[in-house]
């Protein structure tokens, strides 16, 4: 028994701690530290470059909607200005059909 | 907080009308139209809002080596609207004159002045235009051009004149359309830029 204790009394016992502990522990921590840091960076990078690219998808995508809308609107345009020609043109014959008629 | 909130649903809610009134200028199909439409072996459809024609504009090729397409923007620019219908038919008589009758009335309102009226008795032909005058200027124009086997309306909507749909007859590439738009009964076509 007395010697369990005295066993216990010296693994108890205490003792100081290394000198280079103190340095060890803030090094670690540090570097810690500073690797905590850099993910925090490289995660708001990542997360600015996603946005980015979704925004650029979402410009560009707009843009060639409103291109090809457009140019569906142009043609439309086209048949439009086409049917109306062709009214106008109908008109004039109509008209210079009966100035002859008149005429003669 | 809900004071902003309520200001900006009715921001949003007045720009909503501002921009559907836009578009309202443009007329609501008549029922005869689409007797017209049943009976026709080709049907071309188009309606452009000023939104659509802006967006028309915008793609047009105002260059040098793109001269019809830089006079086409010019007529088009400052339009409110353009609505335009062509019937064409496989036989004479597939319509009748009331209906054409009709159809005149619908679109002859008190603010449409007539400029030309022409008809032809022996073949039924007839052609009606009419413009819109708002303090002396003209602020749209109105052509019903009856044939035996093809009837156009054209309701433009703006500043538009004669002598700007005068403009059409040199552009070449219209004329070579025309050899091509007729269609079968089958590949009737509807073009409408608002839907």
């Amino acid at each position: 028994m007395d010697e369990l204790e005295c066993e216990l009394r010296e693994a108890l016992k205490r003792q100081p701690a290394p000198s280079s502990l103190k340095r060890k522990v803030m090094n670690r921590r540090s570097v810690t530290q500073r690797r905590h840091v850099r993910m925090v960076w490289f995660e708001r990078i990542a997360a600015a470059l996603i946005l980015v690219a979704v925004a650029g998808a979402g410009v560009l995508w707009r843009h060639q909607d409103e291109q090809r809308r457009g140019e569906e609107a142009k043609q439309q345009v086209f048949t439009a200005l086409r049917i109306t020609g062709h009214a106008l043109n109908h008109m004039n014959q109509q008209l210079a059909a009966h100035r002859r008629a008149a005429q003669e | 907080m809900t004071n902003r909130i309520m200001a900006f649903v009715l921001g949003a809610a007045v720009l909503a009308a501002a921009a559907s009134a836009q578009d309202s200028q443009l007329p609501v199909p008549s029922p005869v139209e689409k007797q017209l439409a049943a009976c026709a072996s080709n049907v071309d459809e188009v309606t452009l809002s000023k939104n659509m024609l802006a967006l028309a504009s915008e793609v047009m090729n105002t260059n040098g080596d793109g001269k019809d397409e830089a006079a086409i923007h010019h007529l088009i620019e400052g339009l409110d609207g353009i609505y335009v219908r062509e019937y064409d038919f496989d036989k004479e008589a597939q319509y009748s004159m009331e209906e054409i009758e009709q159809l005149r009335k619908y679109y002859e309102t008190s603010e449409w002045s007539p400029v030309v009226r022409e008809r032809d008795r022996k073949t039924g032909e007839s052609t009606d235009i009419m413009v819109k005058l708002v303090n002396g200027k003209s602020r749209g124009m109105f052509i019903l051009d009856v044939e035996p086997r093809e009837v156009d309306i054209v309701l433009i909507l703006g500043p538009v004149s004669m002598e700007d749909l005068g403009t059409l007859k040199g552009l070449a590439f219209l004329g070579m359309m025309s050899g091509t738009h007729h269609t079968g009964p089958d590949n009737a076509r509807k073009k409408d830029g608002d839907q």
